[in-house]
């Protein structure tokens, strides 16, 4: 199982001894910048198109979608789904990748709810890797609650 | 294909020295207000500067997020690295005199000032990764600076000018040490010295619009914003950098350490000891499981 925000797999050979010189290298010139103009490279859907429900998914992707309705915020008896936690569910060739996003930059449940969403994903049949992305845009807000999400929040006792 | 592999070596080095820059100063300075837990001067004081430091907590974990997309690891980045390795600023990591709670203050208003100036200058990043969360950032520290200037404005009435005096004067000169360029790491020593590296990779930075501004229009608008401020409580700044030409910082306004070329104060040192100590004691390689996880 890999997953990207752990970034393990990104580069091996990236440490310090490695140092640019600009005395070593060619002479210094100033260039246009190495990212491609052309490609989009930006995470996470457009506000207008959360929250995310898995609403019309098939197939592995809605048992993904079933799995993530499974698994509740540490501290409200609320699904991260119905929170607005989830931003995409894709399923490719095994690969389920699940773009997410957390509350609060400081949360301190991150690692056991990505280490939750991580299980949960990986032990469906026909899913054999979870890439998960935690993306932070747009942010979070009330907003992406749905409307059950509201009600178990009132049910809890608290008013949104 | 990924923006980071769309990098070149170049822009490899400058988004990893800007990303550490970024972190180093979050992860420090919470370092520091935690020291206040249990001990502010009220139970709301308290809460509200401990909230502030899980929050800064919170900014440095999502720069090290990016600096795992080049391949680092937090925990290393966190726990393993040699101090002078470490690319904060010096502001974030002078100790506190005891109970002097008006230098607690006073540093969250000179670096809350800078941290928005910077975070505007990121919200355009060419580097998706930057560009896409400093919204979240930005969302979070609005109430930092209110907080600060609440306090000074309370402090600057009766005895606690005197105070607030003291940490100005002790501070002023480290907070301009935010707008210094940043040596990228070398290995286990500092990089001072090694100035004309450090002002390649901040052009390449700016170049590659990873930033949209210079550090040096930062420290401008940061000292424009300050200096004024800071006078209107009858504070008295020590060198403004102000003259004819407008504000600017000047290398004879900074102090002998500038953290970011990985030369520190005596303090950082202490500080890096204490905060590692449990994990080296340990000798842990990685978080203790309370439980394994369910079948």
């Amino acid at each position: 199982m890999t997953t990207e925000h752990d970034g393990q797999d990104a580069v091996d050979d990236w440490d310090y001894d490695d140092v640019y010189d600009p005395n070593e290298d060619e002479p210094y010139t100033s260039y246009e910048g190495a990212l491609c103009s052309y490609t989009e490279y930006r995470e996470g859907p457009p506000v207008e198109d959360l929250p995310a429900t898995g609403d019309g998914a098939e197939g592995i992707e809605a048992d993904v979608w079933e799995a993530l309705y499974g698994i509740d915020d540490p501290e409200m008896p609320i699904s991260i789904v119905d929170l607005g936690l989830i931003y995409d569910v894709a399923v490719d060739d095994a690969v389920a990748r699940v773009d997410m996003t957390l509350t609060y930059s400081g949360c301190p449940a991150r690692e056991m709810l990505l280490g939750q969403v991580e299980r949960d994903v990986t032990a469906i049949d026909g899913v054999d890797e979870v890439e998960l992305r935690l993306v932070w845009s747009p942010e979070w807000s009330l907003e992406l609650v749905t409307d059950r999400g509201k009600a178990d929040l009132k049910e809890f006792g608290l008013s949104v | 294909m990924s923006a980071v592999d769309a990098l070149d070596e170049r822009g490899r080095r400058a988004l990893e020295t800007l990303c550490l820059r970024l972190a180093d100063d979050e992860f420090v300075l919470a370092e520091r207000y935690t020291e206040w837990q249990v001990r502010a001067p009220s139970l709301e004081s308290d809460l509200a500067l401990s909230n502030i430091a899980q929050d800064e907590l919170g900014h440095a974990r999502l720069w090290y997020d990016v600096l795992a997309e080049l391949g680092h690891d937090e925990r290393e980045l966190v726990y393993e690295r040699a101090p002078d390795e470490w690319r904060h600023s010096t502001l974030a990591e002078l100790p506190f005199a005891e109970g002097d709670w008006a230098d607690a203050i006073v540093r969250s208003y000179l670096y809350d000032v800078a941290e928005e100036i910077r975070l505007s200058a990121l919200e355009d990043s060419s580097y998706p990764t930057i560009a896409d969360r400093v919204g979240k950032i930005q969302g979070e520290e609005g109430y930092h600076l209110e907080h600060a200037q609440n306090w000074m404005e309370r402090l600057a009435r009766d005895e606690g000018h005197e105070r607030l005096q003291e940490a100005v004067d002790r501070l002023f000169p480290h907070a301009l040490t935010l707008f210094e360029p940043c040596a990228p790491p070398r290995g286990a020593e500092d990089a001072s010295g090694d100035e004309p590296r450090a002002a390649a990779v901040e052009d390449d930075i700016v170049e590659l619009g990873l930033r949209d501004s210079t550090l040096a229009e930062m420290g401008e608008q940061w000292l424009s914003t300050v200096v004024p401020y800071l006078e209107s409580l009858e504070l008295t700044v020590p060198a403004s950098g102000d003259d004819e030409e407008g504000y600017a910082v000047t290398d004879e306004m900074l102090p002998d350490q500038r953290g970011r070329d990985g030369n520190h104060t005596d303090a950082w040192f202490e500080l890096h000891e204490e905060f590692t100590h449990t994990y080296r004691d340990l000798g842990r390689e990685q978080a203790t499981r309370i439980m394994d996880p369910p079948e």
